[in-house]
């Protein structure tokens, strides 16, 4: 980036960024030194703290309920990742063949979702999953089957949670979907209909492959960004019933809300920092590097 | 795929006009709901229109003067700080992709590193740096935090790097500063990348509720999505309201997205994978 006889402008540079510069440390950095500090101590808002070491994360690795929270929450990503992928591959297909008129309405139309709010999402499917007025029940019992507790049952809470997270999150992945298919150039498609490939063929060995960056990117970054989900949790179960709907991120807030020391819940939000952000900063490099852009 | 495929274009049309319409179905039917009588929204046996559209939802709602009010400063709010992000990010972006000063790899690497710092394990001690900065309960508390932002700032960046450099050379022959090659030739380009920054930027702060909730306590300055968050809690049985409340804050939100849906798409490209 440094290159010498290159004029610097080294005042108006700094002036320049100082704005972003003041707000990230303040609100980012000093924020998260102090987090990484707090972990490390037996903090609360009410005593002095005490130096404990590595016994927050001692405590937070042993606890049953943050066990039980991450693998909520990678059943939780499993639920919605695949499904929303496989929809929207399929989704993106299909706008790809259709008139672009009708085309750029659906477009508009799936996209909606992605711009309304967790807790606008949230009261639409508590009133979908209602017991005795909500559509979710009424449609059952088209079919003649019993009423479900869709958000109190063990069972189907979670699976009830994870509707809404696709509903929001399916319109832009079919869009970035789109956008990638619209980069494989025809000629592939015209040469494999010499050789006369059928419609599966075609997308098996031209579709996919050329689609893995596009796959992958979107299978990485749902993933992070659904094992965070904590909004719709909070909102339409609290967490329940018997910690079934309690996300990773929703173990963390529920402990701030309730528990005089933060210590711990601090130290299992840095842990989960660790692994995200690993995830994360790998998504940026593989993106960032010359490489992806070729394919 | 302009393929002589044994499925009719037709028969994907209707497919893919349903789908559309499954995805907007939960926003149509609480726009519905919220015209439905008191005792009518959850009656069983279920019906989708109301038996009588009635306004009283919308206007019992839109009597409530902290709803109004909690509408109205969200806004502001928001166009305030979608401008702040802009202006912010834009320079910033503007000072990596163009200028060459000391410290810059530095200086990089210290403000991407915090796109990598998930938002929960900040959550709580942001809380407390702006509780010592004496930031509780002001409008500051809501919009400063969030402006910085390295993802935008880069984004922006990928933008800038792809203007070509002739352009601004015969003003730099001329004389002209960096800040004003910023204003009056980057600025003006910007247009579709600003749209989709600024759109972002404004949603992000439409929906939140979770930092509102724990920093703002003055009914004056209640955000919107905290505003129905607290209702579902304490009045969530007054379904109709509930559901013409959650109708009316999804609508600024449409409004915007309907004027710039064009470039929010086209963005979606931009922003895919490069």
């Amino acid at each position: 980036m440094f290159k010498k006889n290159y004029r610097q402008d080294n005042a108006m540079a700094y002036t320049m960024l100082l704005p972003i510069l003041a707000l990230l440390t303040i609100f980012v950095i000093i924020p998260f030194v102090y987090a990484a500090c707090v972990s490390f101590y037996n903090w609360s808002f009410y005593q002095d703290s005490t130096f404990v070491g590595f016994r927050n994360y001692y405590l937070v690795l042993t606890d049953r309920l943050f066990g039980k929270s991450v693998w909520t929450g990678l059943k939780f990503a499993l639920m919605v990742v695949p499904s929303m992928l496989i929809l929207s591959f399929l989704f993106a297909n299909l706008i790809k063949n259709i008139g672009s008129k009708m085309g750029s309405f659906v477009k508009t139309a799936i996209y909606i979702p992605t711009i309304i709010s967790g807790i606008v999402a949230s009261v639409i499917f508590v009133f979908i999953y209602d017991y005795t007025g909500g559509l979710a029940n009424y449609v059952l019992g088209l079919f003649g089957t019993e009423p479900k507790a869709w958000l109190a049952d063990v069972g189907s809470a979670l699976p009830s949670v994870a509707a809404p997270a696709i509903w929001l999150g399916f319109g832009l992945t079919s869009l970035i979907m789109l956008a990638g298919l619209y980069d494989i150039p025809e000629s592939y498609y015209e040469a494999a209909d010499l050789e006369g490939a059928g419609a599966f063929k075609k997308m098996w060995y031209i579709t996919i492959p050329l689609l893995r960056n596009v796959i992958l990117y979107l299978l990485v970054t749902g993933f992070t960004a659904q094992i965070s989900q904590y909004e719709l949790s909070l909102v339409m179960t609290g967490g329940g019933p018997l910690d079934a709907t309690t996300t990773p991120n929703l173990y963390i807030f529920n402990h701030f809300r309730n528990d005089v020391m933060v210590g711990n819940s601090i130290a299992a939000s840095l842990l989960l920092f660790v692994v995200l952000g690993a995830i994360s900063a790998i998504i940026f490099r593989v993106l960032n590097s010359e490489k992806a852009v070729d394919g | 795929m302009q393929k002589s495929s044994s499925i009719p274009k037709v028969l994907l049309t209707v497919i893919s006009g349903l789908v559309a319409l499954v995805a907007l179905f939960p926003l149509i039917w609480v726009v519905i709901a919220g015209f439905k009588g008191k005792a009518e929204v959850l009656a069983t046996p279920f019906r989708f229109f109301p038996k009588v559209w009635l306004a009283e939802n919308y206007a019992e709602i839109l009597k409530d003067p902290v709803f109004t009010k909690a509408m109205a400063v969200t806004f502001g709010g928001a166009v305030l700080f979608a401008a702040l992000t802009l202006f912010v990010n834009a320079s910033a972006a503007y000072v990596f992709a163009r200028l060459e000063f000391r410290f810059k790899r530095l200086l990089w690497v210290y403000v991407i590193m915090t796109m990598f710092v998930p938002a929960m394990s900040i959550l709580l001690t942001s809380f407390i740096v702006v509780n010592k900065l004496g930031m509780l309960d002001t409008l500051a508390v809501l919009v400063l935090p969030g402006v910085a932002s390295a993802g935008q700032m880069f984004f922006i960046r990928q933008f800038y790097l792809n203007i070509p450099l002739a352009l601004e050379e015969a003003a730099l022959i001329d004389g002209a500063g960096r800040f004003r090659i910023f204003t009056s030739i980057f600025v003006p380009m910007s247009f579709p990348v600003f749209v989709i920054v600024g759109i972002g930027a404004y949603l992000g702060y439409w929906n939140s509720f979770v930092w509102p909730t724990m920093t703002i306590t003055n009914p004056d300055l209640f955000q919107i999505m905290q505003y129905l968050y607290n209702f579902r809690s304490e009045r969530g049985s007054e379904m109709g309201l509930l559901m013409a409340g959650s109708a009316l804050a999804a609508a600024p939100t449409l409004i915007l997205f309907l004027i710039f849906q064009r470039y929010i798409i086209a963005g979606i490209k931009i922003s895919g994978l490069k």
